[in-house]
């Protein structure tokens, strides 16, 4: 029994593949490449991967849609690759189940960062959620609905500790404006982002040793925000 | 028609007989005092005047009766039209022939007139046609202007001007108002140019037709029209070559500078990539470090470049689509400044952008685009260790940043400029730049309607830009605040 991840690299750019497939074999994971959409997802189907890398830009297959499909029969982690100012697509994307997006050209370690976000956050999903989640100097009890900075309880409103509790136990995953909004406010108030950058503005204030330079509560432009815990 | 005509030809001819029997009354009563040959000769009076006032055939009538009225009442015998001296009967003769030269003549001077003043007409018509028609651009104008003088001109029922030059044809019918008569129109002419059939002119005119004169001027109306046309269509294919030419000089611009901006990164990578390569396991950790950051860095370079020109396409081509939200001006400005804090590590960054400012309707990511440029110009050119500040205020219906520095001034003249394409007016040397910058931030503000300019200070230069705070007609929104007691529920 082979423990090492496996995770699967689509993507039409050999250049890419090869240097993906290199640098990872490299720190130890188990890859697999496709060319093509239709090639990839007959991969993922005869031995799944424990992390899918997903080029959104394919010859024959719109990668939104391709995450769609894979999202039909599993819950692997998608990792969607694009180029600066697609938005759009990288919001698509996750909305349609992807679990976290890079843009292309990224460093390596960015790349292995999310493929451990990614792989933790699996084995979460089958495992149990943990009740309490460690940030540096923060401390969130999810159940008892409390924060402590440094030891120290934080006082947040009903609200504010909705949106922490949401971000911080889906830790290192980018969640979406609209996926925020839904979960926090309700799908009437999805499209009102303002509510969100209020209330991060107000979270930050009272979490981040300096809000203009926040650790813990990024933003992702045009895409949404993560809670990042180291 | 005819039975016009006839009625005017008796009138006329009745108006003639009744000079002549004017005439006659009072040389029949004066004839005691007058001989022979006066009364001849003032009998060509009607005959001059007739022919004046109605025309050659009343002329001829008036020589007629005015032969006949003489030669009854003061041609011996009398009251008879016989003629018994020889040289009566000469005289008679003779003054037939005076009295139809004079009409004729007479006719003939009044015929060239009314030519003449015709020509005049025309000339005049024409004038003014060709005159309105001067500097026209616009084939609609062209065909309103050639519609509305034939329309006044020939007192047309309706004028339709049609043109299939451009790319849509245009139809003008004058006047607007009036619905086109089923029949045929009474006069048709095509707008004949150097490049073939470009339209027709039509004209009703309720069934009246035009005379040969009216009909070659009509001609020569609508060739001036098709004259007109095809200037204009010359002049339109100059300005578009001129376009072209620009746009090429601008491509040429934008290739000469962006192979020379890529290829700079490249030098570096690739001289770093090679020696590496080549002597590996003997290079020192510390330069090995030097060169993989230079690639790397390099690498982020070339990065920036290729969205740049991006940009730049995107927003030549109008399709920025800001995807705006409400948002917190003072969250971009952190942002970008976390973000470009190594980059900015020489310089004093202050930064003045206060919380309570209302939310601004802008795309996050086009907004913080243009905060990073801003910020790369700054430190392109103002020298280090220098402070950069950033302010923003509430200015009426909009919210006003400012970027100072304390770098150097740029001529008054080429403050405008500084914003255009590839226009670096400040060539310092050392500084990579393609000179898009500045222009993205222009198209970018603009697409949210704001504004974008560049100022000298005392002491320093400052750009500042405008974003309105009404966006849809809405106003920015404020968010009910939450009791903190909640939570505790």
């Amino acid at each position: 029994m082979n423990t090492q991840p496996h995770i699967l690299v689509i993507d039409d750019e050999p250049q890419i593949l090869r240097a993906l497939r290199t640098i990872l074999t490299q720190k130890q994971f188990r890859v697999t490449v496709a060319s093509r959409g239709e090639e990839g997802l007959a991969l993922a189907a005869v031995a799944p991967p424990d992390v899918i890398i997903l080029d959104l830009t394919l010859p024959d297959m719109d990668g939104i849609q391709m995450c769609a499909r894979i999202r039909e029969w599993t819950q692997i982690p998608i990792i969607v690759l694009s180029v600066r100012d697609s938005e759009k697509d990288k919001v698509a994307a996750l909305d349609q189940g992807a679990d976290d997006y890079l843009t292309k050209p990224f460093g390596i370690e960015e790349l292995l960062a999310r493929i451990r976000v990614a792989l933790r956050h699996f084995t979460q999903i089958q495992g149990s959620k943990e009740p309490i989640i460690k940030a540096g100097d923060l401390t969130i009890d999810l159940a008892r609905h409390i924060v402590y900075q440094a030891g120290e309880e934080v006082k947040l409103t009903a609200t504010e500790f909705k949106l922490l509790a949401y971000l911080a136990s889906n830790a290192g995953r980018v969640l979406t404006h609209q996926s925020i909004l839904t979960h926090v406010w309700g799908l009437a108030e999805a499209d009102r982002v303002e509510y969100l950058r209020v209330y991060m503005r107000q979270l930050r204030k009272k979490l981040e040793p300096d809000p203009d330079q926040p650790q813990y509560l990024l933003t992702e432009p045009g895409v949404g925000y993560r809670f990042l815990i180291d | 028609m005819r039975w016009i005509a006839r009625t005017t030809i008796l009138r006329v001819c009745g108006q003639a007989v009744l000079t002549v029997v004017v005439t006659t009354a009072v040389l029949y009563l004066l004839q005691n005092h007058l001989s022979t040959p006066i009364i001849a000769l003032l009998y060509l009076l009607p005959v001059g005047l007739s022919t004046t006032l109605w025309g050659l055939g009343a002329g001829i009538t008036a020589a007629f009766g005015a032969f006949l009225a003489f030669n009854f009442f003061f041609i011996e015998p009398y009251h008879s039209l016989f003629v018994h001296q020889p040289q009566d009967l000469l005289a008679l003769v003779i003054f037939f022939i005076v009295a139809g030269m004079i009409s004729q003549l007479v006719a003939r001077a009044q015929a060239n007139l009314a030519h003449a003043q015709a020509r005049e007409h025309e000339a005049t018509h024409l004038y003014e046609l060709s005159t309105a028609l001067v500097g026209l651009r616009e084939q609609t104008e062209i065909a309103q202007t050639v519609a509305q003088h034939i329309q006044q001109v020939f007192q047309a029922q309706v004028v339709q001007v049609t043109m299939q030059a451009g790319k849509q044809p245009i139809m003008v019918t004058i006047p607007t108002t009036f619905q086109l008569p089923d029949t045929e129109a009474s006069y048709q002419a095509p707008l004949l140019t150097a490049r073939g059939l470009l339209g027709t002119v039509q004209l009703w005119q309720n069934g009246r037709s035009f005379t040969p004169n009216e009909e070659r001027l009509l001609q020569t109306f609508v060739s001036q029209g098709a004259l007109a046309l095809e200037y204009a269509l010359l002049a339109d294919a100059e300005t578009r070559a001129k376009v072209l030419e620009e746009s090429d000089r601008l491509k040429s611009a934008l290739l000469s500078s962006v192979s020379h901006e890529l290829r700079t990164p490249l030098v570096t990578i690739k001289a770093a990539a090679t020696s590496l390569l080549d002597g590996e396991g003997q290079w020192e950790s510390t330069a090995r470090e030097e060169l993989l950051t230079a690639i790397a860095s390099e690498t982020d370079h070339l990065n920036r470049l290729v969205g740049n020109l991006l940009d730049m396409s995107r927003i030549e081509a109008g399709a920025l689509n800001p995807q705006r939200q409400w948002d917190i001006l003072a969250d971009i400005v952190a942002e970008v400044n976390a973000r470009m804090r190594r980059a900015m590590e020489t310089y004093h960054l202050e930064i003045d952008v206060p919380e309570d400012l209302p939310l601004i309707p802008v795309d996050h990511v086009q907004m913080d685009q243009v905060f990073t440029n801003l910020l790369s110009n700054c430190q392109k050119y103002a020298p280090p260790q220098t402070t950069i500040h950033i302010k923003a205020w509430q200015a009426e219906n909009a919210v006003q940043v400012c970027v100072s520095n304390e770098g150097p001034h740029v001529a008054e003249e080429h403050l405008e400029r500084i914003f255009d394409k590839f226009n670096r007016i400040t060539a310092v040397s050392g500084i990579t730049s393609t000179g898009l910058g500045l222009s993205i931030c222009k198209g970018i503000i603009e697409a949210h309607n704001g504004r974008i300019w560049a100022e000298n200070l005392p002491n320093g230069f400052a750009f500042h830009f405008t974003i309105p705070l009404v966006w849809e007609g809405m106003t920015p929104p404020k968010l009910p605040t939450e009791n903190l007691e909640v939570s505790f529920l």
